[in-house]
């Protein structure tokens, strides 16, 4: 469905990566991997369209994304490295914000059980700058059940995260893949989830 | 009708974030109600010297204190990625500037055009001018919500010098300043000024989209 | 035309032409004081002052016209990608804000004798005033941002918005009825000034005009060797 050829981006003086090459089909899970400072958020910055690619195209459906692109962002959910959550609302509120705001068709029991196995439920009355750096980030993955879409691009997912936690989105990268979901996410090192296809930048 | 309910629930989700913090608004105001009692002090409580200035001092108060809360007109949303996120869904850049535009004149100039009638009892306005002082207001706040806008987001990535922004925002609402009194003090030709007035609500309306949008982009980009 | 926009063309052409201009503009500066000091006559009404008006003048025109070729610039270079546009918009900012400072300037020394006041509250000097806050917030933004991008195309965007200014400075004198003496010259109208007057304004308008290219060649390839590493 997506397809990069031979993307680069340039920044004022210096390369940051060239000719990156990668497809993403149904069930796919992509992993970019690279130290610090290697582009990885700036290339999933260029794949949802935000950053003009100095060289190379990106195509969604056959047509070129840049004509495409709010058709590819109906079918798309993005995580930065920043929590987006509202720090002066509780867990609440920012949930019905969100259930709301992406007009989600995932009803209320499905997102207590995922409250329930992400550990967030005792807090639902708390406000989310009360809890811990890993709780908040937890947190930010219930984006990826309400808004229920089918491609997943995550920036960094499995900093800050425990083990217990780095389990559970193991789980959830393949349930989604077998749902013929595709998934890229970035990271600098692989825990051992079950990837198709590996980027090094 | 998904896009409609999407633009109201976006206002939901402002209306929640601007109660929880409801203090700032009201902080704001205080802000205001206290320059008005520093400048009555400064020049002494005759009322005949207050009630000839007392509509200019008003507007003055109120370009500044509108200004002092426009760090959070983008900062917050950039910051922590709610900005790509509206953009994913579905929202380009200038609309998101449209609809920031109308919650910063919603949360912030309202509460203040609610509070001019008890600023014109300080400063001793008389009452048959309050009609033309509210037009003014609500034409002139939206006028300078837009400039919030621009200049806001013009100053997303200047981590140095943000007063720079309510630079800006003062020394484009110069001409408003004039307008909008000289409709005040005089009544006469109230028809012709309101129009002009109109008019750069109007160029600015269409500006606004164009300028804000293009720095959002930008800073999103360099970031 | 090519070296409007090209640095690297445009390097060889101020290469060219920045002697002949230099010693151009002095000649005029030259013949331009001896005119507006000896050979013009004294004003019937003003006397003497009158000659303030050489400088005032010519440089209150630069000032418009500096930041109206800013404006061009800068559409240039948003809408056709033209990166000379920022280049220019970077160099030539603090050389406008030295013509409206000097403007300014010998406009309150003849304002002094003429109407009693350093200053006065009117249409005209209060626009000329925000123009000069205007470049002020041009430079101090090319200053106070971290990344350059965003920097210069920002800049960019201030300018388009800020030249609402420039017809308000220009014709504010005859929209508002003020202390300010309405524009003497004007192509359509035959002017309503002395020839005797007219010959040392022209040849001291070349000469701030001369000197403002001169400088402006200087800034910009200061500008364009500090960047050359991004230009290639």
């Amino acid at each position: 469905m997506l397809i990069v050829k031979d993307l680069s981006v340039e920044r004022i003086d210096k390369k940051i990566f060239e000719n990156i090459n990668l497809s993403l089909t149904p069930g796919n899970i992509t992993i970019l991997k690279g130290k610090n400072g290697s582009g990885k958020t700036t290339l999933l910055k260029a794949i949802l369209n935000l950053i003009e690619p100095s060289f190379g195209s990106i195509f969604w459906k056959g047509k070129l994304l840049k004509r495409n692109f709010y058709d590819f962002y109906n079918h798309t959910t993005y995580i930065a490295d920043t929590t987006s959550s509202l720090r002066k609302l509780t867990i609440k509120d920012n949930v019905n914000i969100w259930k709301k705001f992406f007009i989600s068709n995932i009803n209320d029991a499905q997102i207590e059980t995922a409250l329930k196995t992400l550990k967030l439920d005792n807090y639902l009355n708390k406000k989310v700058a009360t809890l811990s750096f890993g709780e908040i980030k937890k947190l930010e993955f219930l984006r990826l059940i309400i808004e229920n879409k089918k491609v997943w691009i995550l920036d960094e997912p499995l900093s800050n995260l425990d083990e217990d936690s780095i389990e559970l989105m193991k789980q959830t990268f393949e349930d989604h893949s077998s749902k013929e979901g595709s998934i890229i996410f970035s990271s600098h090192q692989n825990p051992g989830i079950y990837v198709t296809e590996e980027i090094e930048l | 009708m998904n896009f409609l309910n999407k633009i109201i629930f976006f206002y939901y989700r402002e209306y929640k974030l601007n109660m929880s913090g409801a203090q700032d608004i009201l902080t704001n105001i205080i802000f205001f109600f206290i320059s008005i009692f520093i400048f009555i002090f400064s020049i002494g409580p005759d009322k005949q010297t207050i009630s000839i200035i007392g509509v200019g001092i008003l507007w003055t108060l109120l370009l500044l204190s509108s200004t002092l809360s426009l760090r959070k007109f983008y900062q917050d949303d950039f910051e922590n990625g709610n900005l790509i996120i509206m953009h994913l869904n579905g929202f380009s850049f200038g609309f998101i500037a449209i609809l920031k535009t109308f919650s910063h004149f919603i949360f912030v100039q309202i509460p203040f055009l609610l509070s001019i009638p008890i600023a014109c009892i300080l400063l001793n306005v008389a009452n048959d001018k309050l009609f033309y002082l509210f037009t003014s207001f609500g034409i002139g706040s939206l006028i300078l919500s837009c400039f919030g806008s621009i200049s806001s987001s013009m100053n997303l990535m200047n981590q140095r010098n943000f007063l720079l922004g309510s630079v800006i925002v003062m020394i484009f609402s110069v001409p408003i300043i004039i307008f909008s009194v000289g409709i005040i003090n005089t009544e006469e030709s109230f028809n012709s000024l309101i129009n002009i007035l109109f008019g750069i609500l109007l160029i600015v309306f269409a500006i606004n989209p164009w300028a804000s949008g293009l720095c959002l982009k930008l800073s999103l980009e360099n970031n | 035309m090519k070296f409007l926009v090209n640095p690297s063309k445009f390097n060889e052409m101020a290469d060219y032409i920045f002697k002949p201009v230099l010693i151009l503009s002095i000649i005029l500066f030259a013949i331009g004081l001896l005119f507006s000091f000896y050979l013009s006559p004294d004003d019937y009404q003003q006397g003497s002052t009158v000659r303030i008006m050489y400088v005032h003048v010519p440089s209150a025109w630069l000032a418009l016209l500096t930041y109206a070729i800013m404006t061009l610039y800068s559409i240039m270079a948003l809408a056709f990608r033209i990166p000379f546009g920022f280049i220019f918009n970077t160099a030539v900012a603090p050389i406008g804000a030295v013509f409206t400072l000097i403007c300014i300037i010998s406009g309150s020394l003849w304002g002094k004798p003429m109407w009693g006041t350093w200053w006065v509250w009117d249409a005209r000097l209060t626009s000329v005033a925000i123009l000069f806050v205007i470049y002020l917030i041009i430079i101090f933004m090319n200053l106070s941002f971290e990344n350059r991008i965003v920097r210069e195309k920002v800049v960019a965007i201030f300018i388009l918005v800020g030249s609402v200014n420039l017809p308000i400075v220009k014709f504010s004198v005859d929209w508002w009825n003020t202390l300010h003496q309405p524009a003497t010259i004007s192509k359509l109208s035959k002017p309503s000034i002395d020839p005797s007057m007219m010959t040392p304004l022209i040849i001291m308008t070349f000469a701030f005009i001369m000197i403002g290219i001169a400088i402006a060649i200087l800034r910009i390839k200061t500008e364009i060797i500090s960047r050359k590493s991004y230009l290639s």
